[in-house]
């Protein structure tokens, strides 16, 4: 009986004390069960837990055909930990190899361009951060994660890259390091470029591996748009390559060139010397990164010609048959004024075609003079002088078409051949494509639409139109234009062997204060073929030193319309143009 | 505490039932392996799937790669200096065929180096040039670049010739 006793003893503290460890693990349990449990819960989570921000891609610009002008890639920023730094241990096929940090250091100065010294510089101390390389490309990344160095880390970061460089970039605009649109396409259409970051929240080991099934709340990523633009980028890089050829030889300030598809009003080509290359906009000046040609507004002179013979045309003043007479040098009636025509010569009577074959501003005084002040007001409206394209491309110029009713007397009259009045090259490229379009102005387009990342339309420009003259006068003001071609002195040079071309020259001189200086901006605008006009090419020139007429505006022009025609394919004309009088002898051969 | 006097036969009854015990701690024990076994499955696809997006991680790495040689090769800056390289020069005399009316429109004319108012070199910056053309006139001719046109008789490649019309190339 006394075991047994003793057996109940030990039985009952082996009990108590059994008893006594469940309960304080139970008081244990119970608190952390319980109690405590959303606090440790949390705390838990939160070691555990990561939520990471999912990078949306900015969308990609891309050309008429596809060409990709401007795309989102990744670089990377090198760093090290210097605190850990250390000479790197290997086992290659069980041989144990040791590299110093010595070696280590000269591999990355030679992967980074980086000097060894300035290498060795940026690992010392014992911080756990030292940048050693900022964006590099991904082929660098790839080389330096493959030396397996424990102690580099790197951030990866989206980057924009333009594959063509300048081609486009005056119009494209470029983005700033942290990727904020800054100037350009990719300013004014970044609702459609950018994209929407998404979220994603995981549980995570301590190796840093996914836990199955944990929580994943996720806002899904939406990339951005893809801009497709109406630019050519092979004609566009050709343009460019003529215009900064003709920069160079004739010392401009710069120049411009704007290529227009007659039938839809798409720009084919916008371009300027010199320009931007948005992959580094500091290496050009703040004023060469926009786009001359939405921008800059300038005194148009002679091209303006072509539209005032328009509005004789088509308000039934004359017909291509009449004349007025234009000598070299006319008074006013008022405050001593006169006008003169750029070079002497004996006293003319001309016909439209006339005028514009002798650029006579005396004539086109003496023909456009006889329509109201306030019709030819209401037509360059119409032509889109004196407001913002509905492309409202940034910075647009609107040009200055003051009313009519604010015309002074000698305004009045200068209108008519281009003075007084400044355009920008889009403005006067549209109005000769309203000539060429049988006389309606189509509204430009820049951009063909914006492709949402699933394939959507989710912008497309909505084209409006304006007729501006009838078909009739349109087309007999185009034939006009194409004596400019056959016979105008300057003019002849803008010829192409083949096609029945139509276009005028323009000299402006430049304001310098109150008068004007001895720069210029010529230019020459065109239209081809004549019979089934397919571009409107437009080209300027600023301020070229030592040139005072516009026989240096006719080759770029030509290369560029030559090179348009060949590109798309355009048949050479096969018709003959019609005999116009140039004067009141019915004079239609080959002057000066 | 207290005792009870029972038959032989209830007895038996009374005992704890093996099978019963067998039954229950082989059920625990199959729910336990059976969890262990799917969360090795877990895990191990928590891994499979790691490696699988380093992997994914490198080979988009190496595309991004691989486009911006192509990029670079394929942008008209390096077209144009190659070209000039290899002693090409632009011709604007262009001269086209109308194969309806077999006629010819302009009049072939050899380029010229001098005085054309096309540049045949690059004259449009671009920093974003990497990888550039290696051909130039000296590897050309000692062989170095093996330059050649492959010929196809695909006829699915959609160039059909339709009389009075000459397809456009499908290069640039």
């Amino acid at each position: 009986m006394g075991t047994h006793a003793k057996l109940n003893r030990r039985l009952g503290a082996f009990a108590v004390v059994l008893f006594l460890i469940v309960a304080a693990l139970g008081v244990r349990l119970v608190d952390f069960q319980v109690v405590k449990a959303a606090e440790i819960q949390e705390k838990s989570l939160a070691s555990r837990s990561m939520t990471q921000t999912l990078q949306a891609l900015r969308g990609d610009i891309l050309d008429s055909s596809g060409q990709v002008l401007a795309k989102t890639v990744f670089r990377y920023d090198v760093n090290a930990a210097p605190k850990n730094v250390g000479p790197v241990f290997q086992t290659i096929d069980g041989v144990r190899t040791e590299r110093s940090v010595d070696e280590i250091a000269l591999e990355l100065s030679q992967l980074l361009g980086v000097d060894y010294g300035e290498i060795m510089i940026r690992l010392e101390g014992d911080s756990e951060y030292s940048n050693l390389a900022k964006t590099v490309n991904a082929e660098t990344y790839n080389a330096i994660r493959d030396l397996d160095i424990p102690w580099i880390f790197f951030d990866q970061f989206e980057d924009r890259l333009y594959p063509m460089g300048a081609v486009a970039g005056n119009v494209l605009g470029f983005v700033g390091s942290d990727g904020t649109p800054l100037a350009g396409l990719e300013r004014q259409y970044n609702t459609c470029l950018a994209g929407v970051d998404g979220q994603e929240t995981f549980e995570r080991s301590a190796e840093g591996v996914r836990i199955p099934t944990s929580n994943q709340t996720t806002q899904p990523t939406e990339d951005g748009g893809q801009l497709n633009l109406s630019i050519d980028a092979n004609l566009q890089f050709f343009a460019q390559q003529v215009l900064a050829d003709t920069v160079n030889e004739l010392s401009a300030r710069w120049a411009s060139a704007i290529v227009v598809e007659v039938e839809t009003g798409r720009i084919l080509a916008a371009a300027e010397a010199p320009t931007v290359d948005p992959n580094d906009p500091a290496a050009v000046p703040a004023a060469d990164r926009g786009s001359r040609i939405f921008q800059a507004a300038f005194e148009p002179g002679s091209i303006m010609k072509a539209v005032s013979s328009s509005m004789v045309l088509d308000t039934g003043t004359a017909d291509e048959y009449d004349t007025v007479s234009a000598p070299d040098r006319m008074n006013l009636d008022f405050d001593n004024e006169y006008i003169k025509d750029s070079f002497s010569h004996e006293d003319f009577t001309l016909s439209l075609a006339g005028v514009l074959r002798y650029s006579s501003n005396t004539g086109m005084t003496n023909f456009a003079s006889q329509i109201p002040r306030e019709t030819r007001y209401e037509y360059l409206k119409k032509f889109g002088f004196g407001s913002v394209s509905p492309l409202r491309f940034e910075g647009e110029s609107s040009g200055i078409l003051h009313p009519a009713s604010q015309w002074d007397e000698m305004t009045n009259l200068v209108t008519t051949f281009g003075q007084g009045i400044s355009v920008t090259s889009l403005q006067m490229a549209y109005a000769y494509q309203a000539i060429a379009n049988g006389g309606v102005r189509l509204d430009p387009i820049l951009v063909d639409s914006c492709l949402a990342a699933d394939g959507s339309i989710a912008y497309a420009p909505n084209q409006g139109s304006t007729r501006v003259l009838s078909t009739a006068s349109a087309n007999v003001n185009l034939e006009l234009m194409e004596k400019v071609v056959e016979f105008g002195g300057v003019g002849k040079t803008a010829a192409i062997p083949g096609y029945r071309v139509g276009g005028k020259t323009g000299t402006a001189e430049i304001k310098s204060g109150s008068g004007y200086g001895d720069e210029y901006a010529i230019s020459f605008y065109g239209i081809a073929p004549a019979e089934n006009p397919k571009f409107v090419v437009g080209v300027t020139i600023y301020r070229p030193e030592g040139v005072s007429n516009s026989s240096k505006a006719t080759p770029p022009f030509k290369a560029i319309m030559q090179q348009a025609l060949k590109h798309y394919r355009i048949p050479p004309s096969t018709t003959e143009s019609r005999s116009i009088p140039s004067d009141k002898y019915g004079q239609i051969d080959e002057n000066d | 505490m207290s005792i009870f006097m029972v038959s032989a036969n209830e007895a038996k009854k009374l005992r704890p039932s093996l099978m019963a015990a067998a039954v229950l701690i082989i059920g625990l024990v199959a729910v336990l392996v059976g969890q262990i076994g799917l969360n090795m499955v877990l895990t191990h696809d928590a891994y499979e799937l790691r490696s699988l997006k380093l992997e994914k991680r490198d080979l988009a790495t190496e595309v991004q790669i691989i486009q911006e040689e192509v990029s670079s090769l394929s942008s008209p800056q390096n077209l144009a200096d190659a070209a000039n390289r290899l002693g090409m020069v632009a011709n604007p005399a262009s001269v086209l065929l109308d194969i309806e009316s077999n006629k010819i429109y302009g009049k072939p004319s050899p380029a010229k180096a001098e005085g054309q108012q096309v540049a045949s070199a690059n004259l449009v910056a671009n920093s974003a040039l990497g990888a550039i053309s290696e051909f130039s006139l000296a590897t050309v001719s000692s062989g170095e670049v093996q330059v050649s046109v492959e010929t196809s008789n695909n006829s699915d490649t959609g160039l059909v010739l339709q009389s009075g019309f000459i397809p456009a190339s499908p290069t640039r």
